[in-house]
């Protein structure tokens, strides 16, 4: 009998030996889990991937993913559950960059590898935390393809920016004055508002008073489809709209902003139209599998899971340390983009990705800057409110 | 001067629908006492009710007619067995009524997210963008027809509190209600039915707003704290005073974002409600004394 027990636990034990834990923290309930949604579906898609093809050297990898609810208390608990109780030798997600910021810093105390999958806040790397990786650039650099597009086709001469009163939000808004100021196109405002607000209406009337070129707007999803919605109202018509990322991408933007959407530009990250290989079979599989459209962020995740497997199957043991020195030794393919963790400027461990612009064109998003990846030509004098049909 | 103007139009419109759902609020807080902190989740409860019935091809303004009887008696269902139960139990915490109400507005919003997700959903008809201008100013079409709606509810309100049977009823209890159980008022009923018409008016609230913002499990706090400020700025139980409630902290929250900058917009709300507080403890009942 007792050698029975012994005997069933020794089994369960080598059985569990046989899986590799893989920590994920990301906002499953709140505001903010429609992305924690996006990211979890392509780390299991990802998982399963995997472990179809033999797991890491035979070793199937297991996802706990623990919710974060968006507030970065609770995600700071959260990591010191999956590090002490579950032991994981190496921990990935995290999506809003205030919880980001939180929960690397647990990660660095306890000394377990993190790659984070968006997080983006410039902050996050600036740390010289030798345990943290990032999959995402930095939010300043969301605006490179921005740039350019600026300087070849736009050519403002004032600006708008309008953010969301967030650490993503700051960051994103404060290198993007920058920019302005490097180009020599004058800010006229640069003001925050807190997430959520019912009516932009009177911040609209003020900025529009001041006739801008460019209207520049760091918002998630439902602010971004308000403001557009608003705008229009307002008849406000700068030369160009430009999204700074997270909202602006997304179909539910579109679906809510409706006609407001039109010809709206946006910077991203990635467009399943990007030249890297697994980009187009991740967007096609992901909308196979959950019948809904995938976008950045989960092929963010998509491509962190790839990464960690990379780096677990490279590592000379499944210790947290070994782990981490795999991951700075990175240098892989992704779905999302080439991966090579480097340390330029203040940032350490950082991946470097070009950024897209893409712009709204009869209801589907089109990549359209820069040339060499565009698939439609941009859209350029938009023509204004009133004048459309 | 149309940067001004915009603003002024802006805010009080806004504020007409905030007033909608002040109303509710200062009802049951000025008859039972009860700070009813699940109200905003309420009318997320509403508008998700709008945004069913508008896949269904209902417009919102019909879809008022379905979500405003749901509400009263979801209302009524939470007062009488959730709350007048909690009236018999001694406890060291008088309060705890109110600590229930903000449990079921936890459950109201946890609920919602197990059946409909976490998605954003949109309520879209033709108006909701629509706009007309006088002048260079623009007036959304949705929001002035819900700002006249508000006030038609508040008139109502106003007429039904003063005029009828049942609505002196809910006055005399939530001037005194053991005097009013003396009179054969059935005191209980009465509190039952005004936690039904408080809920039915922030579900007006919510189909109106539907067409102009989202709909999304989260977004009752927000609206909560607001109804909470403008009962306060009101007074209590005055349906007059939740309309000047309402319309002020439209207009503080428009012209701070304006003329000060939309960061401060919570910032603005909360220093009208503490100044308010030190300097007309009664809110503007005292001015209007209805």
């Amino acid at each position: 009998m007792v050698f029975a027990l012994v005997l069933s636990m020794l089994l369960i034990n080598a059985a569990e030996a046989a899986n590799i834990k893989v920590g994920i923290v990301l906002p499953l309930t709140g505001e903010q889990a429609k992305f924690g949604e996006i990211e979890k579906r392509s780390f299991q898609m990802a998982a399963e991937e995997i472990n179809a093809k033999g797991g890491v050297n035979g070793n199937k990898l297991e996802l706990l993913f623990e919710d974060d609810t968006g507030k970065p208390d609770v995600g700071r608990s959260a990591v010191e559950k999956l590090i002490s109780r579950e032991k994981v030798p190496v921990l990935t997600g995290a999506y809003s960059s205030s919880v980001t910021a939180a929960i690397t810093a647990v990660a660095q105390q306890f000394k377990v590898p993190f790659l984070v999958t968006t997080g983006s806040a410039d902050e996050v790397t600036e740390k010289k935390y030798d345990y943290v990786f990032r999959i995402n650039p930095p939010a300043s650099e969301y605006p490179s393809a921005v740039i350019s597009f600026l300087q070849d086709v736009v050519k403002p001469r004032t600006a708008v920016i309008l953010f969301e009163n967030s650490l993503f939000g700051q960051s994103s808004s404060k290198s993007f004055e920058a920019d302005c100021n490097k180009m020599g196109i004058k800010v006229l405002t640069k003001e925050g508002y807190n997430k959520g607000a019912v009516d932009f209406k009177p911040l609209l009337t003020k900025v529009k008073a001041q006739n801008p070129d460019l209207v520049y707007m760091v918002s998630y999803v439902m602010d971004a489809a308000l403001l557009m919605r608003q705008a229009k109202e307002l008849n406000f018509n700068p030369k160009v709209y430009i999204g700074g990322g997270a909202g602006f991408t997304l179909p539910e933007f579109q679906k809510n902003a409706g006609p407001a959407a039109e010809y709206v530009y946006s910077a991203t990250l990635w467009v399943e139209s990007v030249p890297y290989p697994g980009a187009m079979d991740y967007f096609k599989r992901y909308r196979a599998k959950y019948k809904e459209d995938t976008e950045y962020h989960g092929a963010e995740a998509y491509a962190s899971l790839y990464v960690v497997a990379d780096a677990l199957k490279r590592a000379k043991s499944i210790t947290p340390k070994d782990v981490r020195d795999a991951l700075a030794a990175t240098n892989m393919m992704t779905a999302f983009g080439p991966v090579k963790f480097v340390s330029y400027g203040k940032k350490t461990q950082q991946n470097k990705l070009p950024t897209f612009m893409v712009q709204w064109q009869k209801g589907s998003l089109e990549t359209v800057w820069p040339k060499e990846v565009a698939k439609k030509k941009y859209v350029f004098p938009v023509p204004e409110w009133s004048k459309r049909k | 001067m149309d940067v001004f103007l915009q603003t002024l139009v802006a805010g009080v419109l806004k504020g007409g629908l905030y007033a909608l759902i002040g109303i509710g609020m200062t009802l049951i807080m000025g008859v039972m006492g009860i700070i009813n902190l699940a109200h905003g989740q309420l009318m997320m409860v509403a508008m998700y009710i709008t945004y069913i019935l508008h896949v269904a091809g209902v417009d919102p303004y019909i879809s008022l007619f379905v979500a405003m009887p749901a509400l009263f008696l979801l209302g009524c269902v939470i007062q009488r067995y959730l709350l007048n139960p909690l009236l018999k139990v001694e406890t060291i915490l008088p309060e705890n009524q109110v600590l229930m109400t903000v449990g079921i507005g936890m459950v109201l919003t946890e609920v919602v997210r197990f059946i409909f997700k976490s998605d954003y959903k949109s309520v879209s008809t033709d108006y909701s963008n629509a706009t007309f201008f006088l002048g260079n100013i623009s007036f959304s079409v949705a929001l002035t027809i819900s700002f006249l709606i508000a006030i038609a509810f508040t008139v109502a309100m106003f007429f039904f509190l003063i005029k009828t049977d049942i609505g002196r009823s809910i006055r005399a209890t939530a001037q005194d209600k053991d005097a009013a159980v003396l009179m054969g008022v059935n005191t209980g009923r009465i509190t039952i039915v005004t936690f039904g018409l408080g809920s039915a008016l922030v579900a007006a609230a919510g189909s109106l707003l539907a067409p102009v913002f989202y709909v999304f499990p989260d977004i009752g706090g927000p609206f909560t704290a607001r109804a909470f400020i403008i009962t306060i700025l009101g007074g209590l139980g005055s349906t007059v005073g939740a309309i000047f409630g309402g319309v002020t902290l439209g207009l503080a929250e428009s012209f701070g974002a304006t003329y000060i900058s939309m960061d401060y917009e919570n910032i603005i709300g909360m220093t009208i409600f503490v100044l308010v507080l030190l300097f007309l403890p009664g809110g503007f009942k005292r001015l209007t004394k209805v």
